[in-house]
């Protein structure tokens, strides 16, 4: 499903990084766990695509995306991937099932509107669905974040840090909803934190 | 979800960046299209008064204030001319038709004009009701001051003396009876209650005999005013003698009508009232009293249409140089005038023109700032499978957007405008503006607005080629 070799990145004039090749099969999580600066976010944008790696490969769902060209990227991606960024990252002049409507949309239009009542409603989003982004809570906004990670049913879904920032109680819930919502997708769940409460949900784990 | 409601979302999620955008480009729009109507129209309208006349005939004076007053009926006259004199110019072998024209009095703003059936012919304007005017005091009306007036066939109406509504002396021993209703052609004729010259003749003819008439030409311009300034006096006289009318009657009346020079006859005039006219004022000896001589009928003017292309180029100079009279030739005087308004109307489309390039710089920052401000939205389309040109496209549809709605409002300005002045140019000048749909030069100016909001778009978006989502979203 997800495999890589010899996976390498170089900043332009600054850190170099070699990463351990990774292989996971499909609807198998990964946690990838390491200090700040080690490059984790670097290999999470390289697996989804966002950063072009130096050199190696990159093998997702029989695709070689290190071989693709920015279009085919684009596409790929927006097929096939799922992103949860640290930091939220919405259309703010949208609202929340705006949002979620704008993500199904792409690459190929699917107006499933059950499917984002579906997912909001396990996500507790139902009562802010015609609310402004902005004016979410911060649970609200991660909750919305994972939401926009799933609701196309990748086939693999990169998460950057998810529960930095959130105590014990909710660390648990948020891990649980991706693993749940994962599941129902059929997706696999890279996870990339620093984070060691995580651990212990994951049995598939490598350390950069 | 497409990116046109994404681009509106965005568009209207930042209000007041999206008003000072719009606000340049509808001011710009409404200016420029508003200004290209009035021209338009203006001239059109011009252009179909002036047709039907080649050359004005009139007392001596300036000859534009001659075709603005004789032809377009938006001006005092010069004065008048001997018919007798202006007969000798009809049998000229070049002239084809010349029609004589004589006004001076008004019915509630509208102006009273004696002349010839032929008059009517020239602008080729058609009876809707009615007949025409067979004999003296009876009067054809206009279609518009039938329809404003709500004249009908059979009404009787008074003039008044003077060409504005307000203050004349009314001719209340003749009343006119109308007659007919004039169809609508678009000319100055729509605003005229047309009768024969001897209605005017007789309208004036009533003052008695006491004044001498030579000497015309000593008093060009006003010279008519004067004239019949002389006839009001000489009515006021009458009214004196008869009615007792007080005095400041007459100042208020002269006021209204006349310029400030008259005051004097004013005074000189009341003088004589209480002289009882004899002492008649020095200057404004001039005759009006049409019946007492066929020889001393006068006009004010002669409307002369060519039959061959020589005429133009003989009759005005012979007229001017050999007579106590002017030619005037309509096309070439409000070409002259175009062409001192032109210059005004150069420069407002200049400035309109600038804005336009303003507004399409402020569209341009508006959208670079947008654009750095939703880099990262940007970025997350990116990594949503939205392509670079898709991106472009989006930001392309906001800019257009601003373009067609602040084209949109400027027209409709633009006419709210045009409308506005149509009320004031129908009270002052009798022209009336339509409120057309969108011409050609109009869709000329949208394209040139398309065209600029698209050179802003693509100036602005051209870090979105350069897009680096891993960095982008990285950052905080």
């Amino acid at each position: 499903m997800v495999k890589t070799e010899g996976l390498q990145f170089k900043y332009p004039g600054g850190q170099a990084f070699e990463f351990p090749n990774i292989i996971l099969n499909s609807q198998e999580h990964l946690l990838v766990l390491g200090p700040s600066g080690v490059g984790k976010t670097t290999l999470l944008h390289l697996l989804s695509g966002i950063l072009p790696a130096s050199s190696g490969s990159i093998v997702i769902n029989e695709t070689e995306i290190t071989a693709l060209d920015r279009k085919g990227l684009d596409l790929f991606r927006g097929a096939y991937v799922g992103l949860i960024f640290q930091q939220y990252h919405f259309i703010k002049s949208l609202n929340v099932d705006e949002n979620l409507r704008l993500r199904q949309n792409f690459p190929k239009k699917t107006m499933d509107k059950e499917r984002r009542f579906a997912i909001a409603e396990r996500l507790g989003l139902t009562p802010y669905l015609k609310k402004k982004v902005m004016q979410l809570s911060q649970g609200q906004q991660q909750r919305l974040s994972i939401a926009l990670g799933l609701i196309h049913r990748p086939q693999v879904v990169f998460a950057d840090e998810p529960t930095s920032n959130l105590d014990d109680f909710n660390c648990n819930q948020v891990i649980n909803l991706l693993k749940d919502e994962a599941e129902l997708c059929g997706s696999s769940l890279v996870i990339i934190t620093h984070d060691q409460r995580v651990t212990q949900h994951f049995s598939n784990q490598i350390v950069l | 979800m497409n990116l046109l409601y994404l681009a509106y979302r965005n568009m209207v999620s930042k209000p007041l960046n999206m008003v000072l955008s719009l606000v340049l480009l509808v001011l710009s729009v409404s200016l420029v299209t508003f200004v290209l109507q009035l021209g338009k129209q203006l001239n059109g309208q011009m252009d179909k008064n002036i047709t039907p006349v080649d050359m004005v005939v009139g007392a001596k004076g300036s000859p534009l204030q001659l075709v603005l007053s004789s032809v377009l009926h938006i001006d005092v006259p010069t004065g008048n001319i001997k018919l007798k004199e202006a007969e000798s110019i009809k049998n000229h072998p070049f002239v084809g038709s010349a029609i004589s024209v004589s006004y001076g009095d008004n019915y509630k703003g509208y102006r009273i004009l004696g002349t010839e059936p032929g008059y009517l012919d020239n602008y080729g304007v058609v009876l809707s009701a009615g007949g025409l005017f067979q004999q003296p005091f009876e009067i054809v009306a206009g279609n518009t001051v039938a329809k404003k007036l709500g004249l009908q066939i059979g009404d009787r109406i008074t003039s008044s003396h003077g060409l504005a509504a307000a203050g004349g002396e009314a001719h209340d021993d003749h009343p006119f009876t109308i007659v007919g209703v004039l169809e609508p052609s678009g000319t100055v004729v729509d605003q005229l209650l047309v009768c024969d010259l001897e209605s005017i003749w007789d309208a004036h003819a009533h003052d008695g005999g006491e004044h001498h008439d030579e000497g015309e030409e000593l008093e060009d311009e006003e010279h008519d005013h004067e004239e019949h300034d002389h006839e009001e006096h000489d009515h006021e006289e009458h009214d004196h003698e008869e009615h007792d009318h007080e005095e400041h009657d007459h100042e208020e009346h002269d006021h209204e009508e006349h310029d400030h020079e008259e005051h004097d006859h004013e005074e000189h005039d009341h003088k004589e009232h209480e002289g009882g006219q004899q002492v008649h004022d020095e200057a404004n000896d001039t005759g009006h009293d049409h019946e007492d001589h066929d020889d001393e009928l006068e006009i004010t003017s002669l409307l002369v249409k060519f039959k061959s292309p020589l005429g133009l180029v003989q009759l005005p100079r012979f007229i001017n140089e050999n007579t106590n009279m002017q030619a005037a030739l309509p096309g070439f005087e409000i070409q002259r005038l175009m062409g001192f308004l032109g210059s005004g109307v150069k420069t407002i489309n200049g400035i309109a023109f600038a804005i336009l390039f303003v507004s399409g710089f402020s569209i341009f920052i508006s959208l670079l700032k947008t654009i750095r401000e939703r880099r990262q939205e940007l970025a997350l389309l990116r990594t949503y499978g939205l392509g670079t040109r898709k991106l472009l496209f989006l930001v392309l549809f906001e800019g257009l957007l601003l373009a067609l709605i602040g084209f949109w409002l400027g027209w409709v300005f633009g006419r709210l405008a045009l409308a506005l002045a149509s009320g004031y140019i129908e009270s002052g000048y009798g022209y009336v503006l339509q409120l057309n749909g969108p011409d050609l030069p109009e869709l000329l100016l949208f394209g040139v607005t398309l065209v600029i909001a698209m050179i802003a778009v693509l100036l602005a978006s051209t870090s979105i080629f350069k897009l680096n989502i891993s960095k982008t979203l990285a950052d905080v």
